[in-house]
């Protein structure tokens, strides 16, 4: 049994959490900060095997301090131990790698004190070497400039990258597999390097400083990860009717993040710090709609096109909202390559923001959405689906076939492959047979009819288990609880797009010089 | 049924694959796993977040029940949406136009403040509104504009002045207040910014840091070189627009500026005119009660020349070392020259100079220094020393001695409707014209006042009057017999005749009662001397010295014309010794005296009309003065140009070889307290100018003498500058007269604005500009005059001699 005094950052011990049933659940958490409110001791927990947005400050009294397990210095432990899967850079792996090469300061206060609890009571691994700390135990979280890609090649690295490699797994159909398969496993290899100190050294000595690719929207390399970009900074945010709790850390100016509630307007998405400033800001704005050109209206459903290089502000804070509910997206370039469709849903008052996605004016990799976010109130009501449903109309009229842009999160892949195999579904069971022949179809027709990328068909077919191998040739079998759920599902789904009330030119923006 | 090979091809996306549906379906444990053939694909998420349990429950309950069940979603933070004040928030309603929605980018920026009032400002607001009116978005605007021009370094109080256009109190009040604000502000900015990247990659890992720009590597896949290329050229472009905004903003700025001190100076020198404050010593006093900061004091306004200026508190921000000491460059080129009388300048400049050295490019130079929108320019431009090397006036460029003092105006001038004999009588003494006669041409010239300019140049200042007409029959032989009595009446009792004749000249009505006046000595009329009378002249002066300066207050008074001598236009030489000068002054002086009395009566509708405005402007002045040239001056000049070939009365002439000895003047008519304005419109508004050189007006505490003189020159004096070449030769004396201004005057209704607003500029200047006026004006005329330049050239080389009388 643990005293609270002792339970520091990247402590894992179950914490009481109750699930959507009501239930009393203990799942293991880890511990990513401390911090003290008037002498109470507040814990950020991350629960392990859940998702980073259900992170939360709890009160001591929720912590089982019987189960702790304090932190191992070594960076395999975590792995051999059996916990895997937490986040990487937690804290125990970060110490190392940065504490020898900064001994700076940083000009941000640090609420956040990340202590390095020096491993008396860790249990010793047997076959590992016990590598001895350096003095410094304080930590710097958000100084990192430890880039991955550098770690792999460097010769430098002492420590033999055996496990990662084995853990590494390749995504065959992404054109950035090399980064990808490196950057699939961030946490492992900064475990293995974590005791190069001398990777970090070089990595500061060499001056340059690595920048995230400038392509895409959504980061999967966590290389600019850190403890700040781990945890939430914004309690509450006010958007209109709504009261929104963020799930993910956003770069709003940091002097907001204090704030219990951050106010924005509904329509330009400013962000103030009160509730009076709102209300003198709304004696200035005179948006009613999002600042762009309307390009669909169906009812009260619209879609607005702005122009991320055009219409900065807005772009701006549109992904500065939509930080708070993306994980993997990065603000670390201008929206300027981007184009931001937003749905808004309409009344008297205006044109509401419901959702919105983002889109490369020119992709590379086929993608038609960077990023996809319904807003927490309209979530779970179609909307995400009629926003995925309008970006593959864009595609239909682009004449092009898309995907999402990866790494999906789990709310985009369940609502991808719903919208995927429904759609899919749809097509096959609508199939007429000619000339009393079974009906048949390609994965390519499918591919063109929906505009829906052929590896994502192929996937939809195999997660619905309709591809079998039949007399020498492959078959779709649409089995009868198959076909009773969809039907049942395609009752449930009102909201569609209407292809007729879209009014959509698509730019070549390749003839427009840069975006 | 055939065996089923143990290895599936591939899957072909292009391969029609059959639909086998309900009852049709083959059972399925016939089929072979095609795990092996068809590649699992991924599910596009990160590996670590797939296996999360909330995502695994629903990816499993989605399959076994092929839908969602409520308990098997994917928990989220709550959302609220009950915010209850929102109709009151957003207010009014929103009609959905019945067209879609279209936007005009540039629409979209209007000019509203950044800045959202808080509580706290609030507070301030309402404190503020009980003592004046500010309206919470004038308020916003005010802390805006700081906030934008503020960065690392808070912008100060009297940048913020400039940044607001508000009441003083007001932008104090929200200053100090702002800067309190500020200090306590958590973030770098009143209003929340998205932190910005830095330029030496510092901010790469700042997770603060977003919306980098795109610069390093910009995804070129065509004609990479060429974008790149193009791209920094755009950049460039770019950075140099920025450039060139800045600088038309400062430009801006300072002009504002430069107005608002023009403004502030004309308030000032009003509030001293009222208050009396001559001597500057309420200025003064109210200076070192505020001289904890420097203070711009009011520079001399080209109006304001009567006041005594402490120079060298009017120190440019920027150059008060480079301003003190080019002043001190100047005396001593210029002293050493002087011998023993100041007042007399023999300047031994080369008589010509190359004219290209004052080049168009000096104008410019100092139009864009100095902008056209300006109506008094009057701060220096800030580069002028290395172009004073190209000052065309050299050693003879006027430059304000410092601590010079300026004498008040009398106070008795503005109280013309008294009828105070004492009053009256003072006045007269100070309007000093009398009857003047010529030798060459040999005329009367009526009542004139004279002046010595710089180089001993002697000025008439012509006063019209209702006898002008008579005036003009007067023959100065018919004063012959009388004349040299007139000039050696002894100055004191000359003051008392004057005023005795006052009563006289009211009711002068006949030529023949002038002639009686002039013989009886009741009024003084000059004639200039014959040489051999120089000597004892000389004597007289010196030993009158102390009479005159006491003088000398009310002659400083009428201000006193330096004459920029200009290396292109005319040439003044040496010629004329001192004591010649001095002969000739002290004549002009108890000319002046005696006659001034006598005309007094007669100018006070002409002069109250100007006095009555100490501060009048340029041009309200220069259309009276126009006035006055047109209607006297110009019957004058062309008399005077008409008769000047005529042989001269023969002259002894000790400095024959002295061929340009000419000491040009034009008489010009003015009130004597408005021989600045007039001399320096006169110059304005004429075209001719260049002729005409520059007087700058200035309050020369060295100058003991009063001299009148201005140089003159124009093309239409040069035929006869020409032919009576021979003639002046002979003459030595101090010459009169080309009264070119006049020609041009009547010639040219429209003075040129260039001109006069060059003049003007030059005029109220403090310090020599790198351009002087007169080289400005002159290369103007030689713009305007394309045809007569030559024979402005001509001038230059063949001035000619003319004689006063």
């Amino acid at each position: 049994m643990a005293e609270v005094g002792e339970v520091t950052e990247g402590c894992r011990l179950p914490v009481l959490r109750r699930n959507q049933d009501n239930e009393d659940e203990w799942p293991l958490a880890e511990i990513l900060s401390v911090k003290d409110i008037s002498g109470r001791k507040l814990f950020y927990v991350h629960y392990i095997d859940f998702n980073k947005r259900l992170d939360e400050w709890v009160t001591h009294d929720r912590l089982d301090l019987k189960k702790i397990q304090f932190p191992k210095k070594e960076a395999k432990t975590p792995t051999k131990n059996g916990l895997p899967g937490s986040r990487p850079s937690s804290p125990e792996r970060e110490v190392p790698a940065s504490a020898p090469a900064s001994g700076k300061t940083l000009p941000i206060p640090v609420q956040i004190t990340l202590r390095f609890n020096l491993p008396k009571e860790r249990e010793a691994v047997p076959g590992e070497p016990d590598q001895p700390l350096s003095s410094s135990s304080c930590v710097q979280p958000n100084h990192r400039t430890t880039k991955r890609k550098v770690e792999v090649v460097s010769p430098a690295t002492p420590v033999p990258a055996s496990t990662e490699t084995t853990q590494a797994s390749v995504f065959p159909q992404q054109n950035g597999s090399a980064r990808r398969a490196v950057a699939a496993q961030p946490g492992r290899k900064r475990k293995s390097n974590c005791l190069g100190t001398d990777e970090d050294s070089q990595d500061s000595s060499d001056g340059i400083p690595s920048a995230p690719r400038m392509t895409g929207s959504l980061v999967s390399d966590r290389s600019h990860d850190d403890i700040i970009t781990r945890m939430k900074n914004i309690e509450c945010i006010e958007l209109g009717r709504h009261r929104l709790k963020p799930w993910y850390f956003s770069p709003y100016p940091q002097e907001l993040t204090t704030l219990p509630v951050l106010y924005l307007c509904e329509f330009c998405l400013k962000y103030v710090k009160s509730l009076k400033c709102l209300q003198r800001h709304l004696t200035k704005c005179d948006l009613r709609h999002p600042p762009g050109n309307e390009i669909y209206r169906k009812g009260t459903i619209s879609f607005f096109e702005i122009d991320g290089r055009k219409n900065k502000s807005y772009s701006q804070n549109l992904c500065l909202l939509a930080k708070c509910f993306l994980d993997h997206k990065t603000l670390y370039y201008d929206t300027d390559p981007f184009l931001f469709y937003v749905m808004t849903e309409y009344d008297c008052k205006g044109f509401h923001i419901v959702g919105y996605f983002s889109k490369e004016k020119e992709s590379t990799e086929d993608y038609n959405v960077a990023c996809i976010l319904t807003l927490p109130p309209y979530q779970r009501r179609g909307y995400g689906k009629l926003l995925i449903e309008f970006s593959y109309e864009l595609s239909k009229v682009e004449g092009k076939t898309g995907t999402p842009e990866k790494p999906l999160s789990d709310l985009g892949l369940l609502s991808y492959r719903s919208y995927w195999s429904q759609t899919i579904l749809e097509i096959l069971m609508n199939l007429k047979s000619e000339n009393g022949e079974r009906p048949q179809i390609t994965i390519n027709e499918i591919s063109e009819i929906t505009s829906i990328k052929k590896e994502d068909v192929i996937s939809t077919l195999q997660y619905l288990n309709l591809i079998n191998y039949y007399k020498g040739q492959y078959i779709l079998t649409l089995s009868e609880d198959i076909v009773d759920g969809h039907e049942r599902a395609m009752l449930k789904r009102i909201l569609r797009i209407d292809s007729k009330c879209l009014h959509f030119t698509p730019k070549d923006w390749s003839k427009r010089g840069k975006w | 049924m055939s065996k089923l090979s143990f290895r599936a091809r591939a899957l072909d996306a292009a391969k029609p694959l059959p639909i086998y549906r309900g009852k049709d379906m083959p059972d399925l444990n016939d089929c072979v796993s095609i795990n092996r053939a068809v590649p699992q694909m991924p599910t596009g998420m990160e590996k670590e977040e797939e296996s999360e349990h909330h995502l695994q429950r629903a990816i499993s309950a989605q399959q076994v029940f092929r839908e969602k069940k409520e308990s098997m979603v994917i928990p989220v933070p709550e959302a609220e949406s009950n915010v209850n004040y929102y109709n009151r928030l957003y207010k009014g309603e929103f009609k959905q136009p019945k067209q879609f929605i279209h936007i005009q980018p540039f629409n979209l920026d209007n000019e509203q403040p950044d800045y959202d009032m808080d509580s706290e400002d609030e507070t301030l607001l309402n404190r503020l509104n009980r003592k004046m009116e500010i309206k919470p978005l004038q308020f916003e605007i005010m802390i805006d504009r700081l906030e934008k021009a503020s960065s690392n370094q808070l912008v100060t109080l009297q940048e913020a002045k400039l940044l607001l256009n508000e009441d003083d109190y007001l932008i104090k009040a929200v200053y100090d207040y702002w800067v309190r604000k500020r200090k306590n502000c958590r973030g770098p900015s009143l209003i929340p910014q998205i932190k910005q990247e830095k330029r030496d990659g510092s901010t790469n890992n700042d997770p603060y840091v977003a919306f980098r720009r795109r610069t390093e590597k910009m995804q070129t896949r065509k004609n990479r070189k060429n974008d790149e290329a193009s791209y920094e050229k755009m950049l460039k472009l770019r950075r140099e627009f920025s450039r060139a905004i800045t600088i038309l903003e400062m430009i801006k700025r300072r002009e504002k500026t430069k107005r608002e001190l023009l403004h502030l100076t004309l308030e000032v020198v009003e509030k001293r005119y009222h208050l009396g404050d001559y001597g500057g010593e309420i200025l003064n006093e109210v200076k070192l009660n505020r001289s904890d900061k420097e203070i711009i004091t009011p520079a001399t306004l080209h109006n304001g020349n009567h006041h005594k200026i402490q120079e060298c508190k009017i120190k440019h921000p920027h150059h008060p070392s480079l301003k003190e000491e080019a002043s001190d460059v100047r005396q001593k080129k210029k002293y050493p020259k002087k011998p023993k009388l100041e007042s007399v300048i023999t300047p031994q400049q080369p008589t010509t100079e190359p004219l290209p050295v004052i080049s168009k490019s000096d104008i410019k130079q100092y139009d864009f220094h100095s902008s056209d929108e300006d109506d008094f320019p009057q701060i220096p431009s800030p580069v002028s020393e290395p172009e004073e090397e190209n000052d065309p006036d050299g050693s003879c460029a006027f430059r304000r001695r410092v601590g010079c003092q300026y004498y008040a105006p009398r106070l008795d001038q503005t109280n013309y409707s008294c009828e105070n004999s004492e009053l009256a009588e003072l006045d007269k003494l100070r309007h000093r014209h009398c009857l003047t006669t010529l030798t060459v041409p040999r005329r009367c010239i009526g009542f004139a006042r004279r002046r010595i300019g710089r180089g001993g140049r002697v000025i008439m200042d012509r006063i019209s009057t209702e006898h002008d007409p008579l005036l003009k029959q007067i023959d100065p032989e018919m004063l012959n017999s009388f004349s040299s009595s007139s000039q050696t009446v002894d100055f004191s009792s000359n003051f008392s005749r004057t005023n005795a004749s006052n009563k006289h000249c009211e009711n002068k009505l006949s030529l023949s009662e002038i002639l009686s006046n002039i013989r009886s000595c009741r009024l003084q009329c000059f004639q200039p001397r014959l040489l051999n009378l120089q000597d004892s002249d000389s004597e007289e002066c010196t030993s009158r010295k102390p009479g005159q300066t006491v003088n000398n207050k009310r002659v400083s008074a009428a201000s006193v014309a330096l004459l920029n001598t200009s290396k292109n236009g005319i040439s003044v030489t040496g010629g004329i010794t001192e004591e010649q000068f001095q002969t000739h002054q002290q004549q002009l002086v108890q000319m002046q005296r005696q006659q001034l009395a006598q005309l007094q009566q007669k100018q006070q509708s002409q002069h109250s009309s100007q006095q009555m405005h100490p501060k009048a402007q340029g041009t309200s002045t220069s259309d009276c003065m126009s006035k006055t040239l047109d209607s006297a001056s110009a019957h004058f000049a062309a008399s005077a140009v008409v008769s000047a070939p005529a042989p001269s009365r023969s002259e002894v002439t000790k400095e024959q070889n002295t061929t340009h000895n000419n000491i040009n003047g034009v008489v010009q008519p003015s009130g004597t307290s408005k021989t600045l304005y007039s001399t320096n419109m006169a110059l304005s508004s004429s075209p001719g100018i260049s002729a005409v050189q520059l007087v700058r007006t200035v309050g020369h505490s060295t100058t003991n003498h009063l001299i009148p003189a201005l140089c003159t020159s124009s093309p239409q004096t040069l035929p006869m500058n020409n032919s009576c070449l021979t003639n002046a030769v002979h003459l030595n004396n101090v010459s009169v007269v080309s009264p070119v201004n006049v020609h041009i005057n009547t010639r040219t209704s429209a003075p040129s604005p260039t001109a006069l607003k060059l003049a003007t500029v030059a005029a109220s200047m403090d310090r020599v500009p790198k351009v002087t006026p007169s080289s400005a004006i002159s290369s103007i005329t030689r713009e305007n005059h394309e045809p007569e330049r030559l024979g402005l050239n001509g001038i230059a080389e063949t001035t000619v001699a003319m004689e006063v009388t």
